[in-house]
């Protein structure tokens, strides 16, 4: 339902995507690693098109995002700002840094987008925000600032904002890197849940255990090309490629499989 | 006491020349604003032309002292032909210089806020109206406000420079009962404790909606 095809993406001289080509089934949960600086979190902000990419198509449920292809002339046409913003409803993109909105409550940053962006009627809008709260366990929170909430409460939150557009997609963007280790747990958990609900997620994450046993799929990615990817189980015992045996040396080390 | 018999005859003009302060920087203060959020948006969105042309303006507003200005429009209104009595005429002008500053201010209320905000924004699929409307105003005004505050308190005290082409406000007012009282010292005293309450109420004010742009942060 995600079909990434060829993206490359420059920062100045600096080739971070050097044609990545990715394709995601539906309720599908991938999740790609690699070192910091293979271009994993590029290649997720290139999805909803955060990141502006030169070379490539993305198409979400066969809908293009971003830049279509003209079917008579075969050139790469940037869409609407109009139809940019609509195509991103359908995905739901969850930060590091949460970037919930510092100046409304829990309960305003999830209804806020279903409100204005989608006409949603604001009853019908908050029942399914005190739904998703309930979903990760934060009821008690609905009126409460970001401020007085914890990394993991907010990134709870976060996920409940991104949950409340109805989006086909979910993309994680190593949303567990900046918090606390005793945090962490909560936010995988909610993701776990989601992943066995049957949500088509990507998730570039650090948290290696999480991948194994919540992972469809493994991307390994270096040096803005995807090395290798494949089922959890074969990445972790029997990679085919050395890089990717180094890399999970000491997850293996430590954790014995 | 009997020192300040002068002051004490003539507070009630100079309370009067104090409403004329007030008249005058709020007319003033109106546009500026208004003026002084368009071009911040168009300094942070305009295209190329748009943003030049606004650099231009903003060197001159930022080369010329105000009381140059004042003067410079003063004597070339008439010659225009333009028919605007003087009260507009400096109101515009003080508009159109503090709007300059305002811009700055509200520019760097939008850009100081984190791109993160940006992004979130743009991913819950917003366009750029309603971005701006629910998510950007709302943080940078607030962060703008305590600096917009201290502009407004500057310009008040700028209305003090209008009384060197003629126009009457406080400041004329106190010139022209020092000329009657010969008593400077005392009148001016006077004036500068009008002008010291005003200006402090304003900053309060300013404190006030400091402390209040905190919430949520």
């Amino acid at each position: 339902m995600l079909a990434m095809s060829g993206v490359v993406k420059s920062f100045g001289a600096n080739r971070v995507l050097r044609g990545v080509s990715l394709s995601v089934a539906t309720g599908e949960a991938v999740v790609v690693i690699g070192p910091s600086g293979s271009g994993k979190t590029t290649l997720l902000r290139c999805i909803n098109l955060l990141e502006d990419y030169e070379q490539g198509t993305v198409t979400v449920d066969g809908i293009p995002i971003g830049y279509r292809i003209d079917p008579h002339t075969g050139q790469r046409l940037r869409m609407s700002e109009r139809e940019i913003a609509a195509s991103r409803e359908m995905i739901g993109i969850v930060f590091q840094s949460y970037n919930l909105f510092p100046h409304m409550t829990v309960l305003q940053n999830i209804v806020a987008a279903p409100i204005r962006v989608k006409g949603v009627p604001r009853a019908k809008a908050e029942a399914r925000a005190r739904d998703l709260l309930a979903l990760v366990g934060l009821s008690d929170k609905a009126r409460e600032f970001p401020v007085r909430l914890s990394g993991g409460q907010q990134q709870r939150v976060a996920i409940a904002r991104a949950l409340a557009m109805d989006p086909k997609l979910m993309l994680f963007d190593e949303v567990t890197s900046a918090l606390d280790p005793e945090l962490v747990g909560e936010v995988l958990a909610a993701m776990q849940q989601l992943a066995r609900d049957g949500m088509t997620m990507v998730v570039v994450t650090h948290e290696m255990s999480f991948a194994r046993d919540v992972a469809d799929r493994i991307v390994f990615m270096e040096g803005g090309v995807i090395v290798e990817e494949g089922k959890p189980d074969q990445m972790f015992s029997a990679p085919r490629t050395e890089r990717v045996r180094q890399f999970l040396k000491r997850y293996n080390d430590r954790y014995r499989i | 006491m009997k020192m300040f018999a002068p002051l004490l005859h003539s507070y009630w003009y100079l309370f009067r020349g104090a409403g004329m302060t007030l008249l005058m920087a709020g007319a003033a203060v109106v546009p500026a604003t208004a003026l002084g959020v368009v071009l911040a948006l168009v300094h942070v969105f305009g295209r190329r032309p748009a943003r030049s042309a606004l650099q231009v303006y903003l060197f001159v507003v930022r080369g010329i002292p105000l009381l140059v200005l004042l003067t410079f429009v003063y004597y070339l209104l008439p010659l225009t032909g333009i028919d605007l009595p003087p009260f507009w005429g400096v109101v515009v002008v003080m508009s159109l210089y503090y709007a300059a500053f305002m811009s700055e201010v509200f520019r760097a209320g939008i850009e100081s806020l984190p791109q993160a905000q940006w992004d979130a924004a743009r991913s819950l699929g917003m366009t750029r109206h309603l971005m701006l409307r629910i998510v950007i105003f709302p943080q940078a005004l607030r962060l703008a406000a305590p600096p917009f505050v201290s502009l407004c308190v500057s310009l008040v005290k700028a209305t003090s420079l209008v009384s060197i082409v003629g126009l009457w406000e406080l400041t004329m007012a106190s010139r022209e009962v020092v000329e009657r009282t010969l008593a400077p010292f005392q009148i001016f005293l006077g004036a500068a404790l009008i002008y010291f309450c005003i200006c402090y109420t304003l900053a309060m004010y300013g404190r006030y909606l400091e402390r209040r742009s905190l919430v949520g942060h």
